[in-house]
């Protein structure tokens, strides 16, 4: 888009015939890698935070707030290893928001909209990573580093990574919120406008999310039924379906700046260098 | 902006070499009492040194940026890996301020209860081992956006991407700086200490003197088709 110049003649017109070599070839010279590389990281990405967050380190589904002191100290030793080793895999990982959030912000710059939603969405989404994910991962880890310590300190760390974790709710919120004024003002049909309605669910999981910070039991408390499991689902769909329209954007992207075209239909498609051959 | 960098890694390295708990990096292996008394005795140098760092630490951001610019004048075709460079540049400052914070709270009232600042300790030394997941996914973007940087007068060399490649390797042992209290994963192991915070300080110095020769070169070709 900005710098099409300068593709040194060297290149290889036509990808090569086996699959490694495709793969290969399209790592490379792929026209579209870049946006294929940050697609790539975010499936990665929240296919390893399923992983990290619900089998290696168990903290989700989250427990509840209204457990007494042993049993939270009890939780941590259950846990031990589990969350040493497993938000270890965290820190190392969590740089991948980055591609993933730049893409996004990318998905905006292509609207017909001012660069202010991209800027501010990519802002936004790089800070939330710190206080939504780091500091819950740093306190857990420090919860299970002494299993010795205090257990009143266990407990406020406890509660530290919870509600660190749950209770980041605006740069969610707010930024969902740009991400569909964008999708809404935009005339370039990056993406469908039902989309935006969607984002607005999950900008509504940010809000009902709340009185996590007030209430220990029941529906509201950190791992209540609308607190986290509503709020969850809305949260996976809402992911899964942008995972697939980004894919989709990035099929349909042609590197201009008026409206992206249509897909054409499944059979005429060109597997050339798709996500197919990416695999 | 390149210019303040070498102020900056002068007032960095001064308030590294203050920090009384860096030189020989405090053990996690220490009990809370001797982390209690090791910040009673040594509570000025603790406060100075971290309030340069606080003032200071920040500093790398402009860098970044400079980076993501000169991504940006690179044969890609969207702006993405410039846009990656951007979302990173916050990160390590932002998780360094928040230890930097826990070390400063730490001797604020150093009389405090021996399990409090020994807490306030473990939260200081765990975030600042394990910031490096931005530096590292910094390190590889950079990598990767070389590599793809296919023209005839490539911005970078490629010995830079190799080089950033090597610096990502080096930080990531200090992700699982606390799986240990002893051996080269603990925080003040060979690998999650030294390893690491030699790595930042040669990536540094290393990108400061590549950003400036870039920076230089341009300099002298704009000036030569104007």
């Amino acid at each position: 888009m900005i710098n099409s110049t300068a593709d040194t003649s060297s290149e290889p017109e036509v990808p090569p015939d086996t699959r490694l070599g495709r793969f290969l070839w399209n790592c490379r010279y792929h026209p579209k890698r870049e946006l294929w590389f940050a697609w790539w990281v975010m499936v990665v990405f929240y296919q390893l935070y399923g992983v990290l967050f619900f089998l290696v380190t168990r903290v989700q589904p989250p427990p509840s707030p209204a457990w007494d002191t042993p049993m939270i100290v009890q939780w941590f030793d259950d846990r031990h290893h589990g969350l040493l080793a497993g938000f270890g895999i965290v820190f190392l990982i969590s740089g991948m928001c980055a591609p993933m959030n730049a893409l996004l912000a990318y998905s905006m710059r292509r609207m017909s909209v001012s660069r202010v939603f991209a800027y501010s969405y990519l802002i936004m989404y790089s800070l939330s990573a710190i206080p939504g994910m780091l500091v819950m991962a740093i306190a857990m880890t420090v919860g299970a580093l002494r299993p010795d310590r205090d257990p009143e300190l266990i407990r406020w760390l406890y509660d530290f990574a919870f509600l660190s974790f749950s209770g980041t709710m605006g740069v969610f919120l707010v930024g969902s919120v740009v991400w569909l004024v964008a999708i809404l003002l935009d005339k370039n049909n990056v993406f469908p406008k039902w989309f935006a309605y969607l984002g607005l669910c999950n900008a509504l999981t940010e809000v009902v999310v709340a009185p996590a910070w007030i209430f220990q039991r029941g529906a509201f408390a950190w791992n209540g039924a609308i607190a986290w499991w509503i709020n969850m689902v809305v949260f996976v769909t809402y992911t899964a379906v942008f995972i697939v329209l980004l894919r989709r954007m990035i099929e349909r992207e042609d590197f201009g700046t008026g409206p992206l075209p249509d897909l054409p239909d499944k059979d005429e498609t060109v597997p050339a260098g798709s996500v197919g051959a990416l695999r | 902006m390149l210019w303040a960098l070498p102020a900056i890694v002068i007032i960095w390295v001064s308030a590294f070499l203050l920090f009384p708990g860096f030189v020989h990096p405090m053990s996690p292996t220490m009990s809370a009492e001797e982390v209690a008394a090791f910040y009673r005795d040594e509570t000025a140098r603790i406060r100075y040194s971290m309030i340069l760092f606080n003032w200071f630490g920040v500093g790398l951001i402009p860098t970044v940026i400079l980076l993501a610019m000169q991504v940006r004048r690179m044969a890609h075709r969207t702006p993405i890996l410039s846009y990656c460079l951007i979302a990173c540049a916050g990160g390590p400052p932002t998780l360094f301020l928040i230890a930097n914070m826990f070390w400063l709270l730490g001797s604020f009232r150093p009389e405090r209860a021996p399990e409090l600042t020994q807490l306030l300790n473990d939260l200081a030394w765990v975030t600042f081992t394990v910031l490096v997941p931005y530096l590292v996914a910094q390190c590889l973007v950079l990598a990767l956006a070389i590599y793809w940087d296919r023209q005839d007068e490539p911005v970078f060399r490629t010995w830079v991407a190799h080089f950033n490649l090597l610096i990502a390797v080096a930080l990531a042992p200090a992700a699982f700086g606390a799986v240990a209290f002893t051996g080269p994963f603990a925080w003040d192991g060979v690998l999650s200490y030294w390893v690491k915070n030699i790595a930042i300080a040669v990536w540094i110095v290393v990108m400061g003197v590549v950003l400036g020769q870039t920076i230089r070169r341009r300099r002298v070709e704009t000036t030569v088709a104007a």
